[in-house]
């Protein structure tokens, strides 16, 4: 369990550096079992600040949000750094746009929490159900201690957590500059049972089933928008010309952009679950991800967002790369 | 307005004949959400649900809309599009029929768009009271009520063995007048009975928006930083306004290949940085906090002054499924706190 104070000390010592802007991490939500991004611009600030496993945002998104609205005459851009606040998976984002100089190293602040899984608010709503005042929910070795009405209720992790955290073999922040309480080792492994399994159907059979989950996409790019590595200036959908998608919203061009999104993400994506948690549709797009994670492991032995002096998968080329699937 | 009973072994008997003569809309389950969508028997629809995932809005403003088709080319041959034949939209949630009434100011103003009032006009909305509204249900904040036929044509409510019926337009006494075998008179006891399911619901609903006089409030905290402070957290993604039964912006796009195009006109966002962008490069909204401000201000300001209706009717949808808790509710009662 992290100590709630040693994080907001360390916050605070951070935001006050005249050198940064901002810390971002996380307060209590607004209702049940939400928790929400919180920013600290101020020492103050970061006595709202809260870790538990309710803090399920990816908040490595928000350097990559920033705007920079255009400079008036004689101002200068504003060059501070940003602290963020990570987990181990939230970490692997920052280390992967680090590694595509999307950000440099020194302009962020990286204050890891070592994490051993957090729930999927999905399934604890649904087994609380009607939680109005905010419920407060405890890491307890392999359970989850939920506290309701001053009434506590142990649940066995497997039960509450994404898939993502089920699998998760990178605890602890791979990068970081402040660790706030102990290293976290994990003897968990992916095998990728459900891509194995997926596979293993016919052409139509899968079609079938995508067919139905892109059918319901609204096109909010939520998804996008939630990615920590879905940085570009102008993402492709928003093109006008060339339009390389349309703005029908219909089977045909909500397949085009889900499955775009899963390719330009190939040898990126970190598996942090976001696109798949705020979908509002419920489309489960991890199965995407993770189907090109095992690929891209299986053929060139590479697992993104580790090591932030190595090269972009697609930067490199070694070789030996197989390539029996080039035409 | 005429008071009926119809049993529940006649509830799919009904909707079947329904269907027979008509395009009858109702919640579907795909893969664990509910959806508007259109059924060929009875038994497809699900009425054991909280509200479906996305307003049905959907089905008479819908997201994306062909306005014409043409041909590409020097001629310019232009091919008018028939709108869409009547509906029937059953099922449809109390909050979600109000957020149909205040579309129709927007879209009926001085320029008619014959495309939502062709389908609205023509649509008949069958209500079914929410007996178990959710968490974030807040339509009591407007003084409505989960069981409200205020908007309906028709509208049910389950009272335990039966449904309670109102029928309220005279669209829904000609949809009854076909199938009345199914219904009986309601006695006064039933009505008591409804009365009573309706207060239950009512007491269910705990969360609260405080709008008084926000009109007022909101047009002396413009500039205020507070809005900085609510936009801080948004990622700029569509699920509020998407979500919105009431929101209505759209875009307008031609799509064409070599030898055909249609003019279409799809929802547009005010989260999305290019809503507002002139072709001078000129945005007046350059900044989220512009953007998130804009969506507490059209509904809470912009709409109550020209219209004299709140914008919001309380459904919950962008609190329930906002990434980040940017929570509607919280929000404008902050934003009433907030001193000038």
């Amino acid at each position: 369990m992290v100590n709630e104070k040693e994080l907001q000390d360390a916050v605070k010592k951070t935001v006050e550096k005249k050198d940064v802007k901002y810390v971002v991490g996380y307060e209590k939500g607004t209702y049940g079992f939400q928790a929400k991004p919180s920013f600290a611009y101020e020492p103050k600030d970061a006595e709202k600040f809260i870790f538990s496993p309710l803090c399920v945002h990816n908040l490595a998104v928000f350097p990559m949000l920033e705007e920079k609205p255009p400079l008036r005459k004689g101002e200068e851009p504003d060059t501070r750094k940003i602290g963020v606040v990570v987990k181990g998976c939230d970490s692997r984002a920052i280390v992967q746009i680090i590694q595509e100089k999307g950000l440099d190293r020194d302009k962020v602040v990286i204050i890891g929490i070592p994490c051993s899984g957090v729930v999927d608010p999905k399934k604890i709503e649904a087994k609380f159900p009607g939680q109005i005042k905010n419920v407060d929910v405890k890491d307890d070795g392999d359970k989850f201690a939920i506290t309701i009405d001053g009434k506590t209720t142990k649940v066995a992790k497997d039960e509450l957590m994404p898939d993502k955290c089920k699998t998760c073999q990178y605890p602890t922040p791979v990068l970081y500059d402040i660790l706030i309480g102990k290293e976290i080792k994990s003897s968990k492994k992916e095998d990728y049972k459900a891509v194995k399994a997926f596979e293993k159907k016919s052409m139509k059979e899968k079609w079938e089933y995508w067919e139905k989950q892109f059918e319901k996409c609204i096109r909010c790019y939520a998804c996008r928008n939630a990615c920590p590595l879905c940085y570009c200036k102008e993402c492709m959908v928003d093109q006008l010309d060339p339009q390389w998608v349309r703005r029908s919203v219909d089977v045909s061009e909500n397949t085009a952009w889900n499955l775009l999104r899963a390719f330009h993400l190939a040898g990126r994506c970190i598996g942090c679950g976001q696109c798949e948690r705020v979908c509002p549709m419920g489309i489960p797009l991890m199965e995407l991800n993770k189907k090109l994670e095992k690929d891209i492991l299986e053929l060139y032995d590479y697992i993104s967002g580790i090591d932030a002096e190595a090269k972009p998968l697609l930067a490199m080329f070694k070789p030996d790369d197989p390539e029996e699937f080039i035409l | 307005m005429d008071k009926l009973i119809l049993s529940k072994d006649n509830l799919p008997k009904f909707i079947d004949e329904l269907i027979k003569k008509n395009t009858v809309f109702a919640p579907v389950n795909n893969n664990d959400i509910v959806i508007f969508s259109q059924i060929k028997k009875a038994n497809e629809a699900n009425f054991d649900f909280l509200n479906s995932q996305y307003p049905p809005k959907a089905l008479i403003f819908n997201q994306t809309e062909t306005i014409f088709k043409f041909k590409p080319g020097p001629k310019g041959d232009i091919e008018p599009i028939k709108i869409d034949e009547k509906k029937i939209i059953f099922g449809i949630r109390p909050c979600d029929a109000k957020s149909m009434a205040i579309l129709d100011y927007a879209f009926s103003g001085e320029f008619k768009d014959p495309y939502f009032l062709t389908k609205r006009n023509t649509s008949v909305l069958i209500g079914l009271s929410c007996m178990q509204p959710g968490v974030n249900c807040f339509c009591t904040s407007f003084d409505d009520s989960p069981a409200s036929s205020k908007y309906v044509d028709i509208l049910l409510t389950d009272i335990g063995d039966k449904y309670y019926v109102e029928v309220i337009s005279d669209k829904g006494k000609q949809i009854i007048k076909g199938e009345n075998k199914f219904f009986k008179p309601a006695k006064e006891s039933d009505e008591k009975s409804k009365k009573e399911a309706e207060k239950k619901a009512i007491n269910t609903i705990k969360r609260t928006q405080k709008t008084e006089k926000i009109v007022e409030k909101l047009d002396k905290i413009f500039e205020n930083k507070f809005w900085k402070e609510v936009a801080d957290r948004c990622i700029g993604c569509g699920v509020c306004t998407y979500l919105c039964p009431t929101c209505h912006c759209f875009d307008i796009q031609d799509e064409s290949t070599l030898t055909k195009g249609a003019r279409i006109r799809v929802w547009d966002t005010c989260m999305n940085p290019e809503y507002t962008l002139q072709a001078s490069g000129y945005n007046p909204r350059p900044a989220r906090a512009n953007r998130v401000k804009n969506r507490v201000y059209h509904k809470y300001n912009y709409y109550p002054k020209n219209y004299n209706v709140i914008a919001c009717v309380g459904c919950g949808r962008c609190i329930d499924l906002c990434p980040v808790n940017i929570d509607i509710i919280d929000v404008v009662t902050r934003a009433g706190e907030v001193k000038p």
